[in-house]
């Protein structure tokens, strides 16, 4: 069954902690479980921990239906420019109409008349696919990282590590906010300032897993079995991490969602007329008194992208765990 | 016939039991005193009657226990015998009142312990007796104390003071108590900290104390001298203990009486002599009948009890599945435990839950029916196959307060395997059995000496725990093509798959199976495998039987040794267990703290051991109807391995000279054998080997 | 005293840290291409004057003495002075650091509390733990400005109990804590007014981090429950009540100090967004000011000052865990 696939890694026993992995900040607060700090984490390709083992029917449709809106967000972010009814740089309506008032402008219009269902939907292109691309650029660094690391270990590792936990044990969202602000505003720059920050969480959590997963027996056993380094990595380590990183990006673009938007929220996004779900709440921030909708929508479909992240990373872990 | 206890001249080992025993005789004997028990009869301390247990586990709730029936007399020693799976756990909780509340256990039946009814007592009453009427210690020290906690603290909880703990801790056998009194768990060895928790447990002098497999995370040395301790204290506090084990012979040595339990019911009572020599349920013949013990028969396969059929109806007796002597009636009625002996016993009544139990007296043993082993190829002799000279190995780690430490793991090792032969190493954890098999596989490069041998794919090794040996995500077929030269045809890759499977005895379904959908014994006949698949020259074997059931490891036991006489192969077979080694190894090597203090033919080295520790080893395996002379004193440090001879402050019979003389290195032959051929030669490292 | 030891090396690691973290900024201010000529003396300047200016700055140094002169000033408590308010950024640091010190403690000490409920509450199963959970995990999924928000609208704009901006109390006062300046001032009334006015903001600043201590104390509550040790402290006869004190609540310390240490850093970060959205006098304010013109020494000394506290924050928490759990020693 599942429960020997679980203990792996070295003994626990009288290691101790010292300083725990820190976590990057910035990033919204153990929305995983399995992110938390504490020793680096094995590998937990089975069940959930400590969750009821019944994998129900329903549970099973409502992880699907949460993946396949997954999908779906990423299908409506790829196609925002053809499904938005207007152009979302241009005053085309009467100024600060509030939403579902008007079924021509569902979302109502903004401080100089601008539809929101357009500039969201083009606010949330940026956003998510560029949340897409920082997971994932971050992932793929971190995995090579942090493979390189455990597998080769020694100085090399000592190095790679050292360098990771100098950037996590940085403020990150404080660095993000920094290197934003000296490369200037713009998408690219924006994407580099996250990224930055964003891979030796990635390459921890990875090395952490090639650790544990070296120190079983069946990595010896398969270099006694004659089987070349090489192929030791590709196949008996690297499937080994697929599941957590997977999780881990998965749980993890509803943070960098909600710090794309901070950033853009602070003003280093896009310049002024670009739609951003950022810009476009804290622009619409002096209209709280009179039309509070303004700043709402915007905030609020950044707040739906990072529920829905994150209802759908645990949603791609139950499958995971329950694959076998 | 049994292998007596080597006698020594000085008698080291009664220094432990007798120094506890003034430091105990002040012990205040109020606690004992205002016990008013509420059943009738004044020596009992905790009765069980019709005790029904079921526990939930995931929302579903299965019953544990079924209609137990026990009593415990006053200053008695019962030891609970059974498989995991056979309830012992739950119903020594159940005495304490211990059962997890997150399982909702059901109580029916009647369940009085230390004069207090279970089931209906307050949680202040319970409290109560905990305190005062009842002890427990659990199988791991390690987990069971507090880690962040003084030692001395966690055992002043429980004594009330300070002063107390350390009269307790001293009387348990904790050399300068005052001292450890402010050390952590991890800063004391396995034994120190099972002390710990003996000490806890006899705090306010108690009943009962209820002792969970207590030994089983221990080196057999110092189970030798735990299990001493725990008799020690029955016989000067009259408390009455509750032995849980998987292990007849552990509780063989102590216990007045014993009672075997499966799936949840007592199946087999009576006096430990009566269940020894006259066992009369099948389950007790068939634990007897698997146990390896210094004299098993080596030229026999091991017999074992087959393994429970998956999905059995469980109608009718629990056991009916495994039970080769099963007849209709046994699937219709559950058997009710009935006298086994005349009711005028003067020993005490005999039970058994059998109905056959009369009939079956007669029977033979099922050990008798297997045929004998084909005789092994005659040995090689000239030039040896592995040849290790001087080998010598240390690791930089962190001692228990954190600092850096040199750990010598092997301090001149010289050894030497012929081929075809089987040379089985045994020793305690820390005297680097498992280092040098490591160094003979490549696996550990960090070693000083000379070492010749095969290389590569002639070398194959076997893990402890097969299951993390396997690559989880990969098929046995993918794991077993592995092996082969990439450019075989797949054709003839499934072929030699499919003949080896055949080989380890499992079928040809196992091919597309994952490792995690197999048992502990399946995965382990893999792993032999893929080691065989192609034969290597050497078969290292890393404890490859300690984390399977008794039977399961009778059965793997028995496939290493067929493979050796069908292929030929040499091995190296690292083991704790000194029984395990004499079926395996044809020689036996013994190791004590990075060096080889003892090597030679298997029947040499147990039944005329030479080295005082093989001697205590040897006597110290747990064996029904012999007593147990424990050793004195900790297995000392590899971190910080004692001068010349490493055993020599343990050693009953050191000399001056033994603190200075390093004679590990040079091992010395002994007896009248030639000594030209290495296979037969016993050599022993001890200044004074010759005087035994 | 391995304790000793291990705070020593800690400490030296701290150090380190800021080191790297002085690096970095320096780095940054060289790409970010700011020229502090260009924005003290102004565009019209003559080329002598600008050229003294870079000579008195010594801003034609080869990089590595920049370098050490960047950090012999911040060792000397000088950041430079900002572009934008010509003052000393140390000068305006210790202006505005009192106010966001008194947020982020409020809304720390509010992460901790709810923190705490979050895990009490999930653990004895009460009727309205799991609206409670739900509304907390809610708020973890919306940016830090987006509960300010919603917090404006709903406590301001719509039931107008609370106020929008601004920090309230007693102004000015030794410590420039404002409700402790206005208790020490023995003015009730402002207090309350400073209560009422850092309510929302640090509310909003303590959701995210109250699930997450939350999550990691409820976890290691329930681990330590099932854990050996305290079945024996159970069969030992102690009370439950002695059994929590000295064998759960220490035992289960450790992840969460960790972790509350982390949230505090967090909100380092995240006061940055909680200060724009109730125009809090605070570090985050000045940085917000400081942004769009570019005035690389007011970022890059917040930065370090606000970076430089995580730092410590995070340090102290590892001692803490030491003194808590005896195994931890120097990795």
């Amino acid at each position: 069954m599942a429960d020997v696939l679980v203990p792996a890694g070295p003994p626990p026993a009288p290691t101790g902690g010292g300083p725990a992995p820190a976590l990057s900040p910035a990033r919204s607060p153990g929305l995983s479980p399995g992110l938390s700090p504490g020793p680096a984490p094995r590998w937990r390709l089975t069940r959930r921990q400590g969750g009821s083992g019944a994998d129900s029917k329903a549970r099973r449709i409502g992880d699907w239906a949460l993946i396949g809106l997954l999908v779906l967000v990423t299908v409506i972010a790829v196609l925002a420019p053809a499904l938005a009814p207007h152009d979302p740089v241009q005053p085309i309506a009467v100024p600060k109409l509030p939403p579902f008032t008007d079924l021509d402008h569902i979302l109502g219009s903004d401080q100089i008349g601008r539809d929101t269902l357009s500039r969201v939907l083009v606010g949330l292109r940026t956003s998510w696919l560029l949340a897409l691309v920082v997971t994932a650029v971050g992932l793929l660094v971190g995995t090579i990282v942090g493979l390189v690391a455990g597998m080769f270990g020694g100085w090399v590792d000592a190095l790679l590590m050292r360098t990771t936990e100098v950037f996590l044990a940085l403020p990150s969202m404080l660095v993000a906010v920094a290197v934003a602000a000296a490369l200037g505003p713009g998408l690219f720059n924006t994407f580099l300032a996250v990224i930055v920050v964003w891979w030796p969480y990635y390459a921890r959590i990875i090395r952490g897993e090639v650790r544990g997963i070296m120190a079983r027996p069946h990595v010896e056993a398969a270099r006694m079995a004659g089987v070349g380094r090489m192929r030791v990595m590709w196949r008996h380590v690297l499937p080994g991490v697929v599941p957590t990183a997977v999780i881990t990006a998965s749980l993890d673009i509803g943070n960098v969602v909600m710090v794309l938007a901070s950033l853009s929220f602070l003003g280093m996004g896009q310049p002024a007329p670009a739609p951003e779900l950022g810009s476009d709440t804290s622009r619409g921030l002096v209209e709280i008194l009179d039309a509070w909708w303004i700043p709402l929508v915007p905030g609020l479909v950044v707040m739906l992208l990072s529920l829905l992240s994150n209802l759908a990373g645990d949603a791609v872990r139950n499958r995971l765990a329950h694959r076998r | 016939m049994d292998v007596v206890a080597p006698p020594l001249t000085e008698a080291r080992h009664g220094a432990l039991t007798e120094a506890p025993a003034e430091a105990l005789a002040a012990a205040p004997t109020a606690g004992s005193a205002d016990v008013a028990p509420t059943a009738g009869s004044a020596d009992v301390v905790a009765r069980l009657r019709g005790l029904d247990v079921s526990l939930e586990r995931n929302g579903v709730r299965s019953q544990i226990l079924h209609g137990v029936d026990l009593e415990i007399g006053r200053g008695e020693i019962v030891g609970i015998v059974g498989e995991s799976g056979s309830g012992k756990s739950v119903m020594s909780m159940a005495m304490l009142g211990l059962l997890p509340p997150s399982s909702r256990p059901r109580i029916d039946g009647s369940l009085e312990v230390a004069g207090l009814d279970l089931r209906t007592a307050s949680a202040q009453q319970l409290r109560e007796a905990r305190r005062r009427r009842l002890g427990v210690v659990f199988q791991d020290p390690m987990t069971s104390l507090n880690p962040t906690m003084h030692v001395g603290t966690q055992v002043a909880e429980k004594a009330g003071s300070a002063q107390e703990a350390i009269r307790l801790m001293r009387a348990v056998g904790i050399p300068q108590p005052e001292r450890r009194y402010r050390s952590y768990p991890h800063e004391l060895s396995g034994g120190l900290r099972q002390r710990v928790m003996i000490a806890m447990a006899i705090a306010g002098d108690p009943e009962l104390v209820v002792a969970d497999e207590p030994t089983t995370a221990l080196d057999v040395t110092v189970q030798a001298q735990v299990l001493t301790l725990l008799a020690g204290m029955r016989d000067q506090l009259g408390c009455s203990i509750v032995l849980i084990t998987h292990d007849l012979g552990v509780a063989a040595q102590i216990a007045d009486r014993i009672a075997v339990m499966y799936r949840g019911r007592i199946v087999e009572t009576g006096t430990t002599r009566q269940v020894l020599e006259s066992p009369r349920h099948p389950y007790t013949r068939g634990l007897l009948g698997s146990r390896l013990s210094l004299d098993s028969d080596r030229s026999r396969p091991l017999w074992a009890l087959p393994a429970e059929t998956p999905g059995a109806v469980l109608t009718g007796c629990p056991f009916a599945s495994r039970c080769r002597d099963v007849v209709d009636a046994c699937h219709t009625d559950v058997p009710a435990l009935r006298a086994a002996s005349a009711p005028d016993d003067a020993e005490g009544p005999h039970l058994a839950a059998c109905l056959r139990q009369a009939e079956l007296e007669a029977v033979e043993s099922a050990h008798d029916r297997l045929p004998p082993l084909p005789p092994l190829p005659a040995a090689q002799r000239g030039a040896p196959l592995v040849q290790a000279a001087d080998l010598e190995c240390a690791f930089q780690v962190r001692d228990e307060r954190g600092r850096k430490a040199r750990l010598s793991a092997l301090r001149g090792v010289t050894l030497d395997l012929q081929p075809g032969e089987s040379v089985a190493i045994v020793g305690e954890s820390g005297s680097g059995k498992s280092t040098l098999l490591r160094v003979a596989g490549q696996l550990e490069k960090r070693y000083t000496g000379a070492l010749r041998g095969p290389q590569g794919a002639d070398v194959q090794m076997v893990f402890q725990d097969a299951g993390s040996s396997l690559t989880p995500w990969l098929t046995i077929r993918e794991v077993l093509h592995e092996r082969l030269p990439r450019r075989t045809p797949t054709a003839a890759k499934e072929e030699q798959a499919l003949a080896i499977l055949d080989r380890v005895g499992l079928p040809a379904t196992v091919l597309d199976a994952l490792p995690g959908e197999l048992s502990g014994g399946q995965r382990q006949r893999v792993a032999l495998a893929r080691a065989t698949i192609v034969p290597p020259k050497v078969l290292l074997c890393d404890e490859p039987t300690s984390a399977l059931d008794v039977s399961v490891a009778a059965n793997v036991l028995n496939l290493i040794n067929q493979l050796r006489r069908d292929l030929g192969i040499a091995v190296m077979f690292v083991t704790h267990d000194l029984a395990v080694a004499r079926i395996i190894g044809d020689r036996i090597a013994v190791m004590y703290l990075g060096r080889i203090v003892e090597v030679g033919r298997a029947e040499d080295v147990i039944a005329t051991p030479r080295h005082p520790y093989t001697r205590n080893l040897v006597a110290a395996v747990p064996q029904p109807g012999r007593t147990v002379l424990p050793l004195a004193g900790e297995p000392a440090s590899a971190l910080d391995p004692p001068t010349g001879c490493a055993f020599h402050p343990r050693c009953p019979v050191a000399l001056p000279e033994c603190a200075s003389t390093v004679v590990g290195v040079q091992l010395a032959a002994v007896g009248d054998r030639p000594t030209n051929d290495v296979t037969l030669r016993h050599e022993v490292a001890c200044v004074r080997r010759g005087e035994f | 005293m391995p304790h000793l030891r291990f705070i020593g090396v800690r400490l030296a690691s701290l150090l380190g840290l800021l080191l790297v973290l002085s690096f970095v900024l320096f780095l940054l201010q060289e790409v970010s291409g700011a020229d502090p000529v260009a924005a003290t003396i102004g565009a019209n300047a003559s080329p002598e004057a600008v050229a003294a200016a870079r000579a008195r700055l010594g801003l034609d140094d080869p990089a590595p003495a920049r370098y050490l002169a960047f950090l012999t000033g911040i060792a000397t408590g000088d950041l430079g002075t900002s572009f934008r308010t010509r003052r000393p950024v140390m000068q305006d640091i210790t202006a505005y650091l009192p106010a966001t010190l008194e947020l982020v403690l409020v809304a720390f000490a509010v992460a901790l509390l709810l923190g705490l409920a979050f895990a009490v509450s999930s653990m004895l199963r009460w009727p309205l733990s799991g609206p409670f959970r739900g509304l907390l995990f809610l708020g973890s999924t919306a940016p830090t400005f987006m509960l300010g928000i919603v917090g404006l609208i709903v406590f301001y704009k719509l039931l107008g109990w609370l106020p929008a901006s601004g920090r309230g109390g007693v102004e000015g006062g030794p410590t420039g804590l404002s409700i402790l300046d206005s208790l020490l001032a023995g003015d009730l009334p402002a207090a309350g007014n400073a209560w009422a006015h850092i309510a929302l903001p640090a509310l909003a600043l303590a959701v995210g981090p109250a699930l997450a201590i939350g999550r990691v104390l409820r976890s290691s509550l329930t681990d330590t429950l099932r854990s050996d040790h305290v079945r024996t402290a159970t069969a030992k006869g102690l009370s439950e009540l002695q059994v929590l004190r000295k064998h759960v609540l220490r035992n289960s310390l450790n992840a969460t100090l960790s972790m509350s240490a982390l949230q505090l850093g967090f909100m380092f970060g995240g006061v940055l967004l909680i200060e724009g959205v109730f125009t809090w006098g605070g570090l985050g304010s000045y940085l917000l000011a400081s942004l769009p013109v570019s005035d690389f020494p007011a970022i890059a000394g917040v930065t370090f000052v606000l970076g430089g506290l995580y730092v410590v924050v995070n340090a102290v928490a590892d001692v803490l865990q030491s003194a808590a759990d005896p195994r931890i020693s120097v990795s």
